[in-house]
């Protein structure tokens, strides 16, 4: 049995980071939560991950910060925004950021699965 | 030779005698006067014997003597009797007339011997005296001044022999005073029984012309002006015409000065014959004045009393006002009449402390009974509000104020004023209705700033819920479902909905319409709700929220909703005075500490663009707003908010960036009156002595 991939949720809201990881378990993912870009930037996951779900606001360093930190570092990790600000007009705007996807809080499960197959089309 | 001789002599000593000296018959007839008596008669000795002598009595005085005369001769008893006698001149005097009877052995009468002493001067000071007194008698009568200043120039003229005395009034509302010179100076009417009035015209409120007369010489100068002769004087020409029309030859004109040294009237006389005044003239004169300012003072500070006394009434009762005592020891009182029309109380009954009591609305008459109780063992003062109930139900808000008062012997009275406030209340009532339709529509206007803080704030629980859900089918779809993990996501969902639940009830308490309701509650607590419905915007705007509250801060009283309207505008406004800023963190720090030993404050500081220093009070006006957006009503509501709640507002520049805006709020105080009474119906506060407050 292949190894789960490694999929990262990072946000400041607890219900979102106990939630989600729950969901992409019941997916087949390995989930590690964390509540800030600080904390996944010095985890020992930052270097197994194959895909991030990533809030936008959050206190301190903002998700499009972690981005631009990433691809800066050389990771092409594929990056889904998830956001509860903004609709979906705002998209365009946050996929030039670099992103796969961009969810918008609340979502329904068939988004969260799109936007995975887009950021891991080999799965 | 020898016997002439004495004759020669004691004629001489009898001519010089003071008075007169004269001998009659037994039978009255007159056989001997003195040289005296000729030389002030100017009578000869023949045609004044017998009884010749009558003709010099004055005609008031004839009658009353002859009889007295006859009585004594008659009796053949001693005896005296005061006359007038006319002078060469015309002008007569009073004489104290003595006669006394040479009795033979058989105690027969044969010669009557007697002397007339001149005594006009006691006679005159007698007059004076009781003129002087019955004047006196009207002024201390409350007697009209026109009646008193009559009386006035009766005296003078039965005192100074042929004078037409009048005297007129210095306007006080105008004239400044003798020597002014100002030709503001206006005469009123006093008393002129004998004068005809063309002479007394400048009684008639025009300013004066010192050349028009002079007695209004006199008043403009303050000096007295004595004209002997009008024949050899060549000022006021008009007038002296008039004067000598009415055969008038002499004017005497006397300031009368009051005891501020101001000007009080002109008393001036008037003579047919030329007369300069003498010595004794100016000492009754000084008299007559004297008497004059007595009662025009006299008069003027009634008239002050009782415009005074109408005034204050007029005051009472255009302020709804009443005033009363109280003395602590007796209660015994007494109420101005405004106190009985505040109570409807029949003006007739006597004032006690239970008349009052019998009036208070029967929900305040506990507390009222306790201010009593406390007040009289207190003596502070105090401040008291309550209803009143008046018979046919009407229900009226007073408001009292007493001060505390110790007499010499240390017994305590209340001084107070009852102020009925029953209008000031129905319009306060009416303004908190306005001010509160004005803070909703200030709240409903600063939501359109926070719908996206109130998506993020709902979007976050329904992204767990949706998830949660999610799982959970999941979860229940499997073989075999995973109960365990199902349960845990349904519990999820249940805290999830609830946190969105709470996120709705909040916008409903702080946006919903509803009357002012005061309260106790935790300034803290409240501030933190409205945090918990800003984060997202906050976030939203990278701002960095700096909390500090001081948890040992006592509850504040007053409307919650309306407060944390107030921090919720502050905060909004930190946030956008931030906006532009890119150079800094958007530091903003909300604080609350106690400011005082009786007031909490709370303060929002940024650290933004600021403000001008010229817009520092501008900011709290209606309309007034520095933003592209936005109505400028927030902060002059927030302000009108703090102020109903007895606090203050105020905004003030940081010294690095941005601005800092704090309220500062009494905590035990009743917040805002207004929305108390209207929630409270009208039960107010009592307010003791600010020493019990603290």
């Amino acid at each position: 049995m292949a190894q789960p991939l490694l999929v990262s949720v990072i946000d400041d809201d607890e219900s979102v980071r106990e939630a989600l990881p729950d969901l992409l378990r019941e997916f087949g993912f390995a989930v590690a939560a964390f509540s800030s870009a600080e904390a996944f930037l010095v985890s020992p996951e930052l270097e197994q991950v194959r895909c991030l779900l990533l809030d936008i606001a959050m206190p301190g360093m903002s998700g499009p910060e972690l981005l631009r930190e990433l691809r800066r570092q050389g990771r092409q990790i594929p990056v889904i925004f998830i956001t509860a600000h903004g609709e979906a007009a705002d998209r365009p705007r946050l996929l030039q950021q670099g992103a796969v996807d961009c969810l918008f809080k609340p979502f329904s499960e068939a988004d969260l699965i799109r936007a995975l197959n887009a950021a891991l089309p080999v799965s | 030779m020898q016997r002439e001789l004495s004759r020669v002599v004691d004629r001489a000593i009898i001519d010089t005698v003071p008075g007169f000296v004269w001998q009659a018959g037994p039978d009255g007839s007159v056989q001997f006067l003195n040289q005296r008596w000729c030389d002030y008669t100017g009578a000869s000795l023949e045609e004044s014997l017998g009884i010749g002598w009558t003709r010099r009595i004055h005609p008031d005085d004839a009658a009353p003597l002859g009889a007295y005369w006859q009585a004594l001769l008659e009796a053949g008893q001693p005896g005296s009797f005061e006359a007038r006698l006319r002078r060469h001149d015309g002008v007569y005097r009073w004489f104290l007339i003595r006669a006394v009877p040479l009795l033979d052995e058989a105690g027969q009468v044969v010669s009557w011997y007697g002397q007339n002493t001149d005594i006009e001067d006691r006679k005159q000071a007698e007059l004076l005296l009781a003129g002087e007194k019955h004047l006196l008698g009207l002024i201390a009568g409350g007697a009209p001044l026109g009646q008193v200043l009559g009386a006035l120039c009766g005296l003078v003229q039965s005192t100074l022999e042929g004078a037409l005395c009048s005297v007129v009034l210095v306007d006080p509302r105008v004239g400044c005073g003798f020597g002014d010179a100002l030709p503001s100076v206006r005469l009123q009417p006093g008393a002129a029984p004998d004068v005809p009035a063309e002479l007394v015209g400048e009684a008639d409120g025009r300013p004066l012309d010192a050349d028009a007369s002079p007695v209004a010489c006199c008043a403009l100068s303050g000096e007295s002006v004595y004209c002997s002769d009008l024949a050899q004087e060549h000022r006021w020409p008009a007038w002296r015409q008039m004067a000598r029309a009415h055969g008038l030859h002499a004017s005497w004109s006397i300031p009368i000065a009051c005891s501020r040294g101001k000007a009080a009237g002109v008393i001036s006389l008037l003579f047919r014959t030329p007369r300069a005044a003498q010595p004794a003239d100016h000492s009754v004169i000084a008299q007559f004045t004297h008497l004059a300012s007595i009662a025009i003072e006299r008069a003027r500070s009634e008239a002050a009393l009782r415009q005074s006394e109408a005034f204050a009434a007029k005051a009472q009762r255009l302020s709804q006002t009443g005033t009363f005592s109280w003395r602590v020891d007796s209660d015994e009182m007494a109420w101005s009449e405004e106190v009985y029309r505040i109570l409807d109380i029949d003006p007739r009954q006597a004032p006690t402390l239970g008349l009052i009591c019998c009036r208070v609305h029967p929900e305040d008459a506990p507390a009222h009974a306790d201010v009593i109780r406390r007040q009289r063992s207190a003596t502070s003062d105090f401040e008291h509000g309550y209803r009143l109930l008046l018979p046919g139900g009407k229900v009226k808000w007073v408001h009292l104020v007493a001060h505390a008062t110790r007499d010499p012997q240390g017994a305590v009275e209340y001084i107070a004023a009852l102020q009925d406030v029953t209008q000031r209340h129905h319009a306060e009532e009416a303004l908190g209705k306005v001010r509160s339709e004005l803070a909703h529509v200030a709240r409903v206007a600063s939501l359109g700033a926070l719908t996206a803080s109130i998506a993020h704030e709902v979007n976050q629980p329904l992204a767990g819920i949706i998830t949660n859900a999610n799982t959970c089918m999941r979860m229940l779809a499997a073989d075999p479902p995973n109960l365990e993990g199902a349960r845990e996501t349904v519990r999820r969902t249940l805290r999830d909905g609830n946190r969105a639940s709470d996120v709705i009830k909040r916008l409903r308490a702080l946006f919903a319409k509803k009357e002012a309701t005061i309260e106790q509650f935790d300034l803290n607590q409240a501030a933190r709700e409205v945090i918990a419905m800003l984060l997202g915007e906050l976030q939203r705007h990278n701002v960095i929220l700096h909390p500090d509250f001081d948890d040992r801060l006592p509850p504040v009283r007053g409307d919650r909703v309306q407060l944390q309207q107030v921090i919720l505008n502050l905060l909004l406004n930190a946030a956008d005075a931030m906006s532009s800023i890119s150079d800094r963190p958007r530091d903003m720090r909300i604080t609350t500490t106690a400011d005082g030993p009786e007031r909490v404050r709370l303060a929002v500081s940024d650290s933004g663009i600021g403000f001008d220093p010229q817009d520092a009070e501008r900011l709290f006006l209606a309309f007034h707003t520095t933003k592209s957006t936005g109505m400028g009503i927030g902060l002059s509501v927030s302000r009108a908010i703090i102020e109903s709640h007895g606090g203050t507002l105020s905004g003030r520049l940081n010294e690095g960036h941005g601005a800092t805006f704090a309220f500062s709020l009494p905590y035990l105080q009743i917040a805002d009156a207004t929305a108390a009474e209207a929630a409270n119906h009208g039960r107010d506060a009592t307010a003791g002595h600010a020493a019990e407050n603290a």
